[in-house]
């Protein structure tokens, strides 16, 4: 009777609801609680917590509908609204999960991430945790299937745990302690992984680079692309579970206002996803290139080493102090020999050999006195005769110097090419040493770019001559623990390269786009190195195979930040291109599956997507077209509602 | 006071030029030249003649008015410099008339304010608020011992700042020429050559170098400096430096897609939005890095040492110039790079049809600016039509200076659309100096416009009208007549000398008449005037805005009170070394009357005379350049 007068009173039945919770362990059954269909979701958890009988912060947890994968989040819902009845089996779980999150400098995270809020709104938490600005530009992506070489892989791959982090409140500024958020500084073991994301991971080993996965096509290219997460729904709708191993990549090619001081992190990794990108060949670039990416890795890795022992001084409150100790100690340490030189004589002077190479004559090389000064160079029969007229007088500036040199050999040579009016003059000088080949060498280069011995650069230069031929001494075969004197010129190219030149061959090519760099600071070449990458053609395109609307071939959509562009597959040029700005609108037909765009001038196109789902070329679109709207507004808000609003999609609106 | 000091060392720089120059002349004066003047090699010669004496006859006459100009400054200059020196050092009578200056203005008399307040103290009394505290002798002597190391400084570091005297082309076959400064930029020079043309100040105006030997042509970028691929013309050269309108110079940011979607129809690109437009440009200049039109296609190339050209497909990239060898792709990795941008510049080329047998006569070459004849270390290339080749050599252009292009232009722009206000003249009308036709407005072109008395310079005739440093520039070697003679009317006090030291200094002033802080700005200010940098000392505007503050005298109506005559006599006067006793003169009188005339018409007043008389002179005299010019001087002096 009692029974019955309930239920007139609530007007409803009372039946169980089945709830697993996590904290029991996968093999507990589930829970039973008797629910009322108007109970609401709070009321649930509730519930469910109460008969757990387990005591802890609870307050992180929600409700996960495992058959309709969806999360309830909303507590005031009812059960009736949210239509879930008898049969509905619900867990009651975390909302953040630990996740194992490959940085773009392939370093490997574990970290607690919300698997409850849509991907979009879970890298901007991560991002925060991690101080990187500007979380829009980043997405999460299914890392590739490792075949058999995962067993010897696995085992060495050290990932760093920050689990213990506070989860991330979005919305509050993270409070910066020496230069990086409270919560890495807070014990010894944070700080390192810190460090470990703010500066630039020493050169791989060539073998390493060898063995991972490399695109060898478009359609390889066009397939990584199908492995991006959907921003707008959650990790776990799309399958992450806890302790899954996921990407976290740089995916909107257009680096919206970077802060060098502020963009530590973000600079660094931007740096390692492109690097990679070029050791990988993901992105093609020509020899000259090559040589230019490799001098600025080289340069990069060998100031980052010298600045990670600075950053141990924890006054150091940002990148441009700690580069003010790189230069002072770089100065500290040049030999006192070289300094007493230039201090005291901006002048070289040698018995040094000359050659010219002429057309039909096959003189050697000749002896003769040197001496140079500022960017001239004057030789004479003899010491003796220094004071009299040179035989002949070079002026540097403007020339070519080009290293000829085998440490093996003993064979130091600086090739230079002088232009006069005539011409360009070739000629060879023969240093007996390294030493003196290094103080030369450096003067020679100074005076190229018009500056004297007395410059102050010299002595850096000297030395990085200098530390430059010792990567000739050592053998390309020691892939151990690389310290700035051994990296091997391998491990600054890729493959193709690797295979192409031995590691003698590839040095001087090196060393010779190196001096175009070998000044730069470490923010100065990270940012070179990226304007390089920004520059080559094929920069920031992210294919998608697609067959166009009437075609009966697979073709390749090309998304730019600005464009898109239809290239064919059987030969790889590019047929047509599409600017944004002349786009009027684009449709998806999520039934049919098809993309629709029209263009000014009543250009429509209409393509079905291959490789890719749907979501993902309407998301990069969106996320293009979104991306362009920040420049206008300056605020640092991200506006998530337009981007879900252009990416989103039919389950978005 | 960084300014001051900045105008000061410039001020020296010149005077160091001017002795060096000057030979025994500037022995036998007593200059306060510090005995380590440095560097023998820091040079002086002209470029654009086989020799000095050539250039001598080559130059017009006024050219010569021009360049005698400078000089006549120089030593006025320098002489008044040594004056003040000397007069300062005895520690002459410190008695500071009215607006004594603080001490450090003693021998930097530059400010605009100064020279101001010097010339209205002539006819008013007390004007300029500076405190009146009167440094006591010591601290004055402290302080001019201090400020001569410091000019012995400044004339060491100045001393090897190089010079050339260059005589540009005018498409109209007159010429001008002007020394240009080391320091200073093409955009400087065009701006000089603008002044003194009043021409419109287009923004395709461009400053070429021509190479008879190699049938070449490159405009200079705005932002090269001059003087450093002149110096490396062989001596005997053909070569010639020329301004021309050329169009492609800028062409790329008016009309961005012909070059950026080059594939596409250029008919369909004509009507491209502005707005489309600048975001073109924003896309491809403003990013992080600048992105190089995706030039490809084939180019012709000629072989190595041989006469035949070969057909090859071409690819433009940012770090290069490339092709694709035969029989393989376009991939990236199988491009091989002919040549790289960092060394060397891009030359349009004329008839090499002929002169190498090239498919077309649509040629470029790439070479390192020092070569300058036939080699194997020159990269020709040609191109199927005139188009064609514009938009490699502008790609290649983007590919080599990047950003810094596009804010050439945008400077240019600025510039052009500061003179589009004044009237538009052809180069050719106004380049001629004879041309009586100066209108008002033309003067406004010149920058001058506001000058209600006669320095209108631009010409050669205001002899009469003597030291304003204005006219100087044009007129030359009249304006010592008047200057020299008498001894002064009113022999300058010697603090007085102090004051006003600079005027005379500076004539070139007068092409960039800028920054006139305290002047009652001009009516109608041409804008491009602030831009103006100074004929060839870019650093320091604010003495220019002192000559020019003389020269362009605040209150138009009182001729008397904008004759700044009256310093430059003086200071020639007790040069010559004719302590002369220190009543602060009343404008004296031989100026004066040249002065109420300008003041009604200009031109009529002074014409043709001066211009025949340094020719003439010039031309006997088989020495160089300077000195003929010096022995031109030294005739009027004693005339």
């Amino acid at each position: 009777m009692t029974s019955h007068a309930i239920c007139i009173q609530t007007r409803m039945a009372v039946w169980d609801l089945s709830v697993s919770v996590e904290e029991l362990g996968p093999e507990a059954p589930p829970l039973k609680i008797s629910v009322t269909s108007d109970l609401h979701i709070g009321g649930v958890i509730l519930k469910t917590v109460e008969k757990s009988q387990i005591k802890q912060d609870w307050s992180d947890h929600a409700l996960w509908w495992e058959q309709k994968q969806q999360w309830l989040l909303k507590p005031s819902w009812t059960l009736d609204k949210c239509g879930i009845h008898a049969d509905a089996r619900l867990c009651l779980t975390p909302q953040h999960k630990p996740l194992q999150l490959v940085m773009p400098s392939s370093i490997v995270l574990r970290m607690r991430v919300c698997f409850s809020s849509p991907v979009f709104r879970t890298i901007m938490g991560i991002c925060k945790l991690l101080n990187i600005r500007r979380p829009e530009e980043l997405s999460l992506l299914w890392p590739v299937e490792e075949k058999k070489k995962k067993k010897d892989k696995d085992v060495g791959e050290e990932v760093y745990d920050i689990t213990c982090a506070p989860l991330p409140s979005t919305g509050t500024i993270p409070k910066l302690a020496n230069g990086m958020p409270a919560f890495f500084a807070e014990t010894p073991e944070t700080e390192v992984v810190y460090k470990i994301l703010a500066v630039s991971q020493p050169a791989p080993a060539p073998e390493t680079i060898a063995k991972l996965y490399r695109t060898t096509n478009i359609m390889e290219k066009a397939h990584i692309n199908s492995r991006w997460l959907d921003s707008s729904r959650s990790l776990l709708q799309q399958g992450v579970k806890e302790n899954d191993k996921l990407i976290l990549r740089f995916k909107y090619y257009t680096f919206h206002d970077i802060i060098p001081q502020a963009d530590v992190v973000r600079l660094t990794q931007l740096y390692e996803q492109s690097r990679w990108a070029i050791l990988l060949e993901e992105i093609e670039c020509t020899e000259e290139e090559m040589m230019v990416f490799a001098a600025l890795q080289y340069h990069i890795g060998k100031v980052s080493l010298t600045e990670q022992s600075v950053a141990s001084c924890p006054a150091m409150e940002d990148l441009d102090s700690a580069l003010q100790c790189l230069e002072v100690k770089m100065e500290g340490e040049s030999s006192a020999d070289d300094m007493l030189e230039t201090m005291t004589a901006p002048e070289l002077h040698d018995y040094l050999k000359i050659f010219r190479p002429k057309r039909l004559t096959l003189k050697g090389y000749k002896q003769y006195w040197f001496t140079f000064k500022d960017t001239t160079i004057s030789y004479y029969k003899s010491k003796e005769e220094s004071s009299k007229e040179p035989i002949q007088q070079m002026n540097l500036k403007g020339c070519e110097v080009a290293p000829d040199v085998s440490v093996a050999g003993q064979k130091f040579c600086i090739r230079l090419l002088i232009p006069g009016p005539e011409g360009m003059n070739e000629v060879y000088l023969r240093c007996e040493h390294e030493q003196q080949y290094s103080r030369w060498m450096a003067a020679c280069r100074l005076a190229s770019k018009g500056k004297t011995l007395a410059d102050s650069s010299f002595s850096s230069e000297v030395q990085s001559i200098q530390s430059f031929l010792a990567m000739q001494k050592t053998t390309p075969r020691n892939n151990t623990a690389q310290t700035d004197e051994s990296i091997n010129t391998h491990s600054l190219v890729s493959p193709r390269y690797q295979k192409k030149y031995k590691p003698k061959q590839l040095t001087p090519r090196i060393l010779e786009a190196y001096q175009n760099v070998a000044q730069l600071s470490l923010t100065d070449a990270i940012q070179k190195f990226l304007q390089i990458w920004q520059a080559l053609p094929d920069f920031g395109l992210s294919y998608i195979v697609v067959r166009f609307k009437g075609c009966r071939k697979d073709e390749v959509l090309g998304i730019a930040n600005n464009r898109l562009i239809r290239i064919d597959l059987s030969v790889g040029d590019v047929v047509k291109t599409w600017r944004y700005n002349t786009m009027r609108q684009w449709n998806v037909n999520w039934d049919i599956k098809q993309v629709a765009i029209e263009f000014d001038g009543n250009v429509n196109i209409a393509f079905s997507c291959v490789t890719a789902n749907c979501k993902i070329v309407h998301e990069y679109i969106g996320g293009y077209i979104f991306m362009s709207t920040r420049c206008r507004e300056q605020s640092d808000t991200l506006n998530e509602e337009l981007f879900h609003k252009l990416t989103g999609g039919h389950e978005a609106l | 006071m960084d300014d001051i000091d900045a105008m000061f060392s410039d001020m020296l720089q010149e005077m160091d030029l001017l002795t060096q120059s000057l030979g025994e002349e500037a022995e036998s004066a007593p200059l306060p030249k510090p005995p380590t003047i440095p560097g023998p090699q820091e040079m002086n010669f002209s470029v654009g003649f086989t020799d000095f004496n050539a250039s001598l006859h080559d130059l017009e006459d006024n050219d010569l008015d021009a360049l005698m100009a400078d000089l006549v400054a120089d030593i006025s200059a320098t002489e008044e410099k040594f004056a003040t020196e000397k007069d300062t050092l005895k520690g002459s009578a410190p008695v500071a008339p009215i607006p004594s200056q603080p001490p450090s203005n003693l021998s930097f008399p530059g400010s605009s304010s100064t020279l101001r307040q010097a010339t209205s103290s002539n006819s008013i009394a007390a004007t300029p608020p500076p405190p009146t505290s009167k440094p006591s002798k010591e601290e004055l002597e402290e302080q001019i011992k201090a400020d001569k190391i410091k000019l012995a400084l400044e004339k060491l570091k100045e001393a090897k700042v190089k010079k050339l005297v260059v005589k540009v082309e005018i498409m109209d076959g007159s010429s001008k020429t002007l020394m240009v400064d080391e320091r200073q930029t093409v955009r400087d020079v065009i701006d000089n050559l603008f002044e003194k043309t009043h021409c419109d100040c287009n923004v395709d105006w461009s400053v070429c170098e021509t190479n008879p030997d190699l049938q070449t042509e490159r405009g200079f970028e705005d932002h090269e400096n001059l003087v450093e691929p002149l110096s490396t013309w062989t001596r005997d050269t053909e070569n010639k430096v020329i301004i021309k309108k050329k169009k492609d110079k800028y062409e790329v940011f008016r009309n961005p897609q012909n070059f950026y979607m080059w594939k596409k129809d250029k008919k369909s690109l004509k009507d491209m939005k502005e707005k489309d437009k600048e975001q073109l440009l924003e896309e491809n200049f403003c990013g992080a890095s600048v992105i190089v039109p995706d030039l490809e296609g084939i180019l012709y190339l000629k072989e190595d040492g041989k006469k035949s050209w070969k057909q090859r497909y071409f690819l433009l990239r940012a770090s290069g110039l490339y092709y694709s060898p035969k029989g393989k792709t376009k991939a990236s990795r199988d491009l091989v790079c002919l040549v790289q941008f960092d060394n060397v510049n891009v030359y349009y080329c004329k008839e090499y049809r002929i002169k190498y047998k090239a498919p077309t006569d649509h040629c470029f070459i790439l070479k390192h600016s020092q070569i300058q004849k036939e080699s194997q270390y020159i990269r020709y290339l040609c191109c199927d039509d005139e188009w064609t080749m514009t938009l490699w050599v502008t790609g290649i252009r983007i590919a080599k200076y990047g950003k810094q292009l596009y804010d050439n232009y945008k400077a240019a722009v600025r510039k052009a659309a500061g003179s589009a206000t004044w009237a538009s003249r052809s180069i050719q009308a106004s380049s001629s100096a004879s041309t009586p036709s100066p209108t008002p407005k033309v003067r406004a072109a010149n920058g001058h416009a506001p000058q209600p008395a006669v320095e209108t310079k631009g010409s050669s005739n205001q002899t009469s009208f003597p030291p304003p440093p204005a006219s100087m520039e044009t007129l030359p070697p009249p304006p010592p007549d008047p200057m020299l003679p008498p001894p002064p009317p009113a022999p300058p006090s010697t603090n007085k000398v102090n004051q006003f030291p600079p005027p005379p200094q500076f004539p070139q002033s007068s092409f960039p008449p800028p920054p006139m802080d305290d002047l009652p700005p001009p009516p109608p200010p041409p804008p491009e005037d602030s831009e103006l940098p100074p004929d060839f000392l870019p650093p320091p505007p604010p003495i220019f805005s002192s000559c020019g503050g003389e020269a362009l005298p605040p209150p138009p109506p009182d001729p008397i009170a904008s004759l700044p005559p009256p310093p430059a006599l003086q200071n020639f006067a007790s040069a010559g070394g004719a302590p002369p006793p220190p009543p602060p003169p009343p404008p004296p009188p031989a100026p004066a009357p040249a002065a109420s005339k300008p003041a009604g018409s200009v031109r009529k007043v002074a014409p043709p005379p001066p211009k025949r008389t340094t020719p003439q002179l010039a031309a006997p005299s088989g020495g160089d350049l300077m000195s003929e010019l010096m022995t031109a001087m030294q005739k009027k002096r004693t005339q």
